[in-house]
This record gives structure tokens, sequence and C-alpha cells, in this order.
């Protein structure tokens, strides 16, 4: 229960601006993009799309791009399978050591990423793979699959396993099973998984930066190489292209958590498990 | 855990299933799971597990701790951690304080748009939100423009290259980490506790300092451990929009494995900083269990 003048409380004043703060920095490298002056500045003087199709003439860029789809292609299959099938092989089962085998699920979560990146450069040169895309793919895989592996447990919360043993029990087969009872209910924690693993890779920046070469530079290594040299229209084309991925997301999100809880109850538990890249 | 939960109804399903299916089917069943598991196990073991090995064997050459331990780059650069991290951390529940708190106080369709608000900057990259601050912050910026426009200030302040600009980045990263923890120890607090509080005469300060505030405090406290842990991480903000003077230690690990190219001191450096926060994920876990307004791990 509130009183009607609590709604507007100093404490609603004084949030207006965070609230500002908080959306400004996104809300301005779209507009940022078409500016047509070659030094980047905001509010932009003139529009034009120059920024744009020098953007997307620039071979060093579209490689880039090329680069980071093909990388976060890798860690969205790797993730979704991996942390979708260890989610379902956990689900409703206790044995000895289950806290164990979630703990390392986890673990890449909590692990700081230039650590990872440091202990990824010396693996990868140790087996001689490098150079290339894949190892760049197989470590975000890393780093994205605990994201699939806690949606689709968030998704299977609501599913009793009693209810598969019910369908055994009444004949289904494993292939049954997994076709009616498990897919359904883990689809949207597999939507979920597949979206939070894209975005986890393709802002990714630390250990991409130390397994780059110049045949597999990914989108954020180039603009952070490129921000501390100069700020250009070309980032902030870069930036709006990220921008327009991240209110995908959000829109997905934001439509789960109007239609059920359980998405947006896994948002406090993604950061729980604590992060990405600073 | 959902898993506790779940114990319950599978044991009372098991004799079900030990009566209704042979033997080797139930047999089979129950070996698929593994199947399913053995993936996961496989990859983690060869891409994840194995270069941390890596790392622990690396950091064994060369007395690299007594080296990285006693190198006044990276005492420096580890004062430089706490101090951003600490002020960041302060900053970030304040502010995420204010902000859950608002949002709790929303109507129902008002907390998605504010959501989504919090969300946004979650969702975006952090080279993203790095680069719109350098714009807004340079010398020539819309932040300069205005402080000059309102009359503050008649010549361009320095923002950006030094220790504002880096916390400012970081807040306004971490923020999203914060209000979503204080946001459910808010939203777990009993209604009638507030009516009782008014009907006895309390008024909106007291109803917060002395009901509210004391119910939140383990949501709090996990918020700032959790904010401050990623704060220990921070590698990209500290360069973007920091100085020289600003380098914290991922950016001390940076250094010394491609600039120097010692990768015993920076395997060592990377471990210590790992067992710093492993401890610290430690203790968040245990604030969160015995706060029990949340589900993890």
């Amino acid at each position: 229960m509130r009183s009607a003048n609590s709604r507007f409380s100093p404490a609603l004043l004084a949030a207006v601006p965070v609230f500002v703060f908080l959306v400004v920095p996104t809300a301005i490298v779209v507009p940022m993009a078409f500016n047509h002056s070659r030094y980047i500045t905001f509010p932009p003087d003139r529009f034009s799309t120059d920024a744009v199709t020098g953007f997307l003439t620039d071979t060093a860029w579209m490689s880039a791009v090329l680069a980071s789809l093909q990388t976060a292609g890798i860690a969205v299959v790797l993730a979704v399978l991996l942390g979708g099938s260890a989610a379902v092989a956990l689900h409703g089962r206790q044995f000895p050591g289950r806290s164990a085998v979630t703990a390392v699920i986890l673990a890449p979560m909590i692990v700081p990423p230039v650590v990872l990146a440091l202990a990824f450069y010396q693996f990868f040169n140790s087996v001689a793979l490098v150079g290339t895309i894949l190892p760049i793919g197989l470590a975000h895989a890393v780093i994205a699959t605990p994201y699939a592996f806690l949606t689709v447990r968030a998704s299977l919360s609501g599913l009793n396993p009693a209810l598969v043993r019910s369908a055994q029990s009444l004949g289904a087969g494993t292939p049954s099973v997994a076709r009616f009872v498990y897919l359904p209910v883990i689809r949207p924690g597999l939507v979920a998984g597949a979206l939070f693993a894209f975005s986890v890779s393709i802002d990714e920046t630390v250990i991409a930066l130390f397994l780059q070469s110049p045949s597999a530079t990914t989108l954020p290594v180039k603009m952070f190489t490129d921000i501390q040299y100069n700020l250009t229209p070309k980032i902030a084309v870069s930036s709006a292209m990220l921008v327009t991925v991240a209110t995908v997301g959000l829109l997905v999100q934001v439509f789960f958590m109007l239609r059920r809880r359980s998405i947006a109850r896994m948002l406090p538990l993604t950061a729980a498990a604590a992060d990405q890249t600073g | 855990m959902a898993g506790g939960k779940l114990t319950m109804p599978l044991a009372a399903a098991a004799p079900v299933q030990a009566c209704a299916t042979p033997r080797g089917r139930a047999f089979r069943v129950r070996g698929a799971w593994l199947l399913l598991l053995a993936p996961i196990a496989a990859f983690d073991a060869i891409l994840f597990l194995t270069p941390l090995g890596t790392l622990v064997s690396s950091s064994t050459h060369n007395q690299a701790y007594e080296r990285v331990l006693g190198d006044p780059l990276v005492i420096r650069s580890l004062i430089n951690t706490l101090e951003i991290s600490a002020v960041s951390t302060l900053v970030t529940i304040v502010i995420g304080y204010l902000l859950a708190w608002v949002i709790w106080r929303s109507s129902a369709l008002m907390r998605v748009v504010l959501f989504a608000l919090v969300l946004l900057p979650f969702w975006t990259g952090v080279l993203v939100k790095n680069f719109a601050w350098a714009v807004l912050l340079q010398d020539n910026g819309l932040v300069n423009g205005a402080l000059q426009g309102l009359g503050l200030t008649d010549h361009p302040l320095t923002l950006l290259h030094n220790r504002f600009a880096v916390v400012l980045g970081m807040v306004h990263y971490l923020l999203p980490y914060a209000v979503f923890p204080i946001f459910a120890a808010l939203a777990a607090i009993d209604n009638r506790l507030e009516l009782a509080a008014r009907s006895l005469g309390a008024g909106e300060l007291s109803v917060f300092r002395r009901v509210i505030l004391p119910l939140t405090v383990p949501g709090v406290s996990a918020a700032g451990l959790l904010v401050f842990i990623i704060s220990t991480g921070f590698f990209i903000t500290p360069v973007v929009l920091g100085g020289p003077g600003d380098m914290m230690i991922a950016n001390q690990i940076d250094f010394y494995a491609m600039e120097l190219t010692d990768f015993a001191g920076a395997s060592a450096l990377a471990l210590a900083l790992t067992a710093i926060v492993s401890v610290l994920v430690a203790v968040y876990q245990r604030i969160l269990r015995a706060g029990g307004t949340h589900e993890v791990g």
C-alpha cells in the first residue's frame, strides 16, 4: 500500500537525472553515426550518411564485423548445446558432487576476463592454434555457456520431474520425452541463452584482444584500438550497430518480463554470477 | 535453488518408476543424463580447466610471485584498483538504492519501463558506453558546453583521462548490477510492516531509517560485494577514460604479458587476482544464503 503523495517523493525527483544518465550514452551514438563532420561531436552539426557508407566500404571494418559474427556464431551454437544439455542433465537430479559440477559450469563467469585472456593466450599458443577466429570463438563459448545454462535452468524450474517419470511410465521413450516434455519447456530458455551468448560474444574485448591476429580482429578490438588513437565517425557507426543488437536483446527481455516471470527472475541470477568485461 | 525444491516430488515418484518400468529401460534412462553431461565435461576440461592449469604452471617459473609482488608498479596498480573500486562501489550502491527504491514505489507498468531504462546500459557493450562518454566529456563535448552555457565555468574543464572519468564510466556500467539485488531485497519486505509503522505515527523518513533500511542491509551488502568484485576486473574503462596514473590490476597483467613478455609474472599476478576474487565470491554467496532473498549457484 502506498499513499498518493509518495509517488511524487523527492526520491523520484532525484532519480530522474540518474535515469537520464543511464540512457544518454546509448542514445547519443546513433545520431553521431550520421554526423557530417569528420570530427566526432555531439550534437551533430549536419546530418549525412557519409560515415555509414565509409564504414560499409572499409575492408578493415567489414572484416572485423565478419570476424565478430563468425565468433559469435561459434559461441552461440556451442553455448546453447552445452549449457542447455547440462541444465537438462542436472534437472531434478541429486547425486554426490552435484554442487561441484554446477560450480565448474558457472566458474567461467566469475574468473576475471583478463585472467581467462592470459590463460587462453598461453594455452592456444602451446597447442599452436592461433591466427584464426576459432580460438576466439571457442573462448567466447567458454564464457557464454554459463549464461545458456542459467537461462535453460530457469525455464526448467517450472517443470516437475514427476512429469518426466509419468511420461516414461506411459511408454514414452527418451526421444519422445525430449521432444514433447523437455523441448516446449526449455525453448524460451534456449532463445534467451542464445541471445545472451550472442551479446556476450559480440561485446567481448579483452579475450579477443589477447587472441587477435591480423587475420582475426573482432569489432570491439578494432574499436578499442581506434578509440585510443582517434575518435572517428566510423567508431560511431559500429557503436550504433552494437546499440541495435543491444536494443533487440532488451526488447526480447522486456517481452519475457511482461509475459512470464522466469526470465525476469533470471536477471539478478545473471548479475549474481558476476561478469564479462569492464 | 531449483534442485533442492524438486527433491520431494522426485523421491515420491521413484517407487512408481521402479515398478512400472522394466529394469533394463530404467537403467538406460538413468544413463542418458550422463551422456548429456559428457559434452560440457569434456569441453570445460579441455578449454577451461586446462588453460587455467597452463596459467598455474606458468606462474611457477622464475620466482614470479616474489618478483611481481615486490614491483612498485604492481603495488601502485593494486592501490589504484582498491581505491577506484571502493569509490565506484560506494557511489553505485547509493545511486542504485535510489533507483531500486523508485522502481519499487512505481506501478506495475511503470516498473517495466524503468527496468528497461536500467537494462539498456546492461545490454550495451562497454566499448560503446566508453566511446560515448569520451565524446561527451571531451573539451568541446556536450558536458563542457552545458557547463559553459550555464555560466558555471568560462573555460573547458578537463573531464577526460582522469580518475573522475573512470569512476563515472564504471558507475554507469555497474548500476544495473546494484539495482536488481537491492530491488529484490525491497520487494521481499512485508507491506504490513510499513503500515504498522505508519499507524504508530512514523513519518516517511523514520519508516525508511528504522524499518526498511535495516531489512535491506543483507541485499545491499550482497549488491555492494558483487559490484566490488566486478570492479576489480575492469580493463577497458581505465584505458579509454583514465590517464596513465589510473592503471588497474587487469592493465598491469596485460602490461606484464604483452609489453614485458613476462608470462610467468603475468600469470602470477592473474592468479593472485583470481584468489582475491574467489574469496570475495565465497563471502558473497554466504551473504546471499543468509539473506535468503536470492537464488544462486
